[in-house]
Parts: structure tokens; sequence; C-alpha cells
């Protein structure tokens, strides 16, 4: 029953890879939620969770790409590590500290993505993929952490309306 | 489990660790037996469910969009369909007119209705040549059936007929066996009547009603309808003949006005 909430975790990012990532992507920027949902867990789960899930994740990205489903497992794997240690050793309580953690953790892997594929223009894509993708990741980040920490309930945009 | 993890308690975290290590290592050692089993088992798992339901909607949204371009386009070949067909109809009238005579001493000249007025019953109707086609009042018009009806306004472009349906408007008429006269008349209610025949003439259902050209309106013999039934009282001097038209005043096409030619 515990891995129940981790493999739908994972049914989430594929969802994401085939159905919403055209949906939501915003002149070829999207969302890196498989990232995203790594260091979510990492900052609120255990070392060995974060680790793992960042492995499965991997597999699930690269699912399509067969001959890079080591680099992405191992990429995904030590984002967990690095999210879980991070939170460990600055004690981030602060929601804009976590955003941080979150913009670099996706620029991170947005760049080892890039190198690890190979891609032509590696330093226009660093800017135009890597770095307006983690904005854009932060952003959501940001908007998921609001309802993690109560700042924003349903409760509260009911008594808006 | 912690008969597993009981004796690899103090080491259970390496055990991880190492378990991560090894599957990293085979993987990114590019086994292509290990690594294209295990990429297929996570696309059918986490995957491919999600692509057959993306790929069942784009197929409805396609059917749809396909099927809203055929609904277009079929009614675009019934509206065309429609056409032809009227056209075939057309044809068929005008290539029966084209054997019509006119009554004697007179020449057709072809209209159109433009319109037609009436809320229940039609009792006019605009036709598409006037003054400038040298037409004037109380000129008659014709179709391949019979008498329609008389000029009763003139305009340069186009012309108002008064049509026999009008109550208004009465024609002297006769049987064309017996010769028997009679004035034809239509009402709202009874429809098409003959009037002032003598209870002793010669008229029975079936019988032709003709214009007789008395009162100088109508030219003689033209079909004004045939008698549907014929009630005659004792106590009255005339029967009670009812007709019916011999045109069919709802479906009006193409019609003639009877041109006077010159002595």
């Amino acid at each position: 029953m515990r891995t129940v909430p981790y493999i739908l975790y994972l049914l989430m990012i594929g969802l994401h890879v085939v159905v919403l990532r055209e949906i939501t992507s915003v002149y070829s920027v999207s969302v890196n939620l498989a990232a995203l949902t790594v260091l979510a867990v990492a900052l609120y789960k255990s070392e060995l969770t974060a680790m793992w899930l960042g492995v499965m994740v991997g597999l699930v990205m690269a699912a399509g790409d067969p001959s890079h489903l080591g680099w992405y497992a191992l990429m995904y794997g030590m984002l967990g590590l690095l999210g879980y240690h991070v939170r460990e050793r600055l004690n981030l309580d602060s929601l804009y500290a976590k955003l941080l953690l979150v913009i670099g953790g996706v620029l991170l892997v947005n760049i080892v993505s890039l190198t690890v594929v190979g891609m032509e223009d590696f330093l226009s894509r660093l800017f135009t993929v890597a770095a307006a993708g983690a904005l854009y990741t932060t952003f959501v980040g940001w908007v998921f952490f609001l309802f993690k920490e109560g700042i924003i309930t349903l409760k509260k945009i009911k008594s808006i309306f | 489990m912690n008969w597993i993890s009981g004796p690899f308690s103090k080491y259970w975290r390496n055990v991880h660790f190492v378990s991560v290590a090894l599957i990293i290592i085979v993987l990114i050692y590019n086994n292509q037996t290990v690594n294209g089993f295990v990429a297929d088992a996570t696309a059918r798992v986490f995957h491919a469910p999600f692509a057959l339901v993306k790929g069942a909607v784009e197929e409805l949204v396609e059917v749809s969009e396909e099927n809203e371009r055929l609904l277009q386009r079929l009614t675009e070949a019934e509206l065309h369909i429609w056409s032809l067909e009227e056209d075939r109809q057309e044809n068929v009238r005008l290539r029966t007119m084209l054997g019509f005579d006119p009554p004697p001493g007179y020449s057709l000249l072809p209209v159109r209705i433009v319109s037609v007025i009436g809320e229940d019953v039609p009792y006019s109707a605009l036709i598409n040549k006037g003054a400038n086609d040298s037409i004037f009042i109380d000129q008659t018009v014709i179709n391949e059936d019979g008498l329609i009806g008389r000029v009763m306004a003139v305009t340069p472009e186009y012309a108002t007929v008064k049509l026999l349906t009008d109550p208004t408007n009465r024609v002297a008429a006769r049987v064309a066996d017996s010769r028997d006269m009679g004035i034809a008349r239509t009402t709202l209610s009874e429809g098409m009547l003959l009037d002032n025949l003598p209870v002793q003439g010669t008229i029975e259902a079936g019988d032709l009603i003709v214009s007789s050209g008395l009162g100088g309106v109508y030219p003689s013999g033209l079909k004004v309808g045939t008698v549907e039934s014929v009630q005659r009282y004792e106590e009255k001097p005339f029967c009670e003949v009812r007709l019916v038209a011999a045109v069919d005043f709802y479906s009006l096409d193409e019609l003639f006005v009877l041109k006077p030619e010159a002595p």
C-alpha cells in the first residue's frame, strides 16, 4: 500500500509525457514534471524513497529511448539524493528556499538532458529550453507548494466567491 | 520483511545504494536485451494506456470533423440535386408549352411569376413584364392548363395579375358541350362555383367549363374548370354547381399574357 502513491506519481508522469506535455507547453517550453515530482518527494520523504523514485522516474522518462535508459535513471536518482541532502543540510523551511532548490535541480536536469541527448545548438537551447523550462517548472512548483504548505486552500478559494 | 532486512539492517542503506548502482551500470553499459525489455515493460505500463486513450480521442475528433465536412458536402450535393430537379421539371413544363396554341387572334407573351399575394389562397400575382413589354390593364393571362386571370395594374417593368381565385374576379362562362351560360366565381368558403345556370340546363359532373367571351373581358374558349357536383332544388331557379379549377393556383410558374394581334 505504501508504494501505491509512488505508482500513481509514475502514472501521472507517464500521462504528462504522452498527453499533457503538448497541451501545457508554451512555445515548445514545457514543464519538467518528472524532476519536480522527484524533488517534491525528496523534500518531504526519506533518502531511499527519493532515490528509488528518481530511478523509476528515469526509466519512465527514457522508455522511448532505450539507449539512454541508464543515464536517465542515474540523473533522476541523483536528483532525488541531491534534493534530500540539500533539504537535510540546509533545513529548508522557507517556501522560497524550496523554490530555489527546485529551479536549481530542474535546471541541472535539463542541462544534463541536453548533454545526454546531444542536441545541436546547445548554447541557444540552454536558454530557450533548459532555463525557460526550469522557470516554468518552478512556477508550477510554486503553485504546488502553496497548496502543500496550506497557504492556499480550497476553502479560501471558495470563500472568495 | 524483517527476516530479510534483519541481518542487513546495519548496512540496509548501503544495500539500496549498491542495488541502484548495479541497475544503473547494467543499463548504461547498453545491454540491448535488458534495455529493450525494461523500456518495453515501462512503456507498456506507463505510456501505452495513455497513448491508447489519446489516439482514440484524436480519432474521435478527426471523425467528428470529417463527419461535419461530409455533412456539408452532402447538403451541397442535395441542394445541387434539388436545383437540377427543378431545372428538369421546368424543362418538362416548357416542352409541354412548346405545343401550346393561343386562341385565334392572339399571340403568347411568356412571363414569370415574381411573387404571389394571398395568405391562405393566392388572389393576385406579380409578373416580370410590364408596360415596357406592351402589357396593359385587363389583358388576359393563361397557362397551358387554362385561364389564370387578368392584368389589373401595370408599371414599366412589372404587372399585377388578378387571379380567378380573387372573389371579385368573375368570368362569363359556358358549359363546353351544352353551351348553357353561367358566371364562374371563387369564394373562400366554397371554392369555385358556377352561378346563374338554370335548373333545367344540361349539366352534370365532369363537364368542361370554358370562358364564353361575353362581356369582352376574357376571350372565349379558355378552360375555366370541370364540374365537380350539381345540386338542383325545385324551389330555386338556378343550380348550385361546384367546379374544380383547371389551373392549380398554388403552383404557378410560367404564364402567358395574351397579346391581341394587329388586324
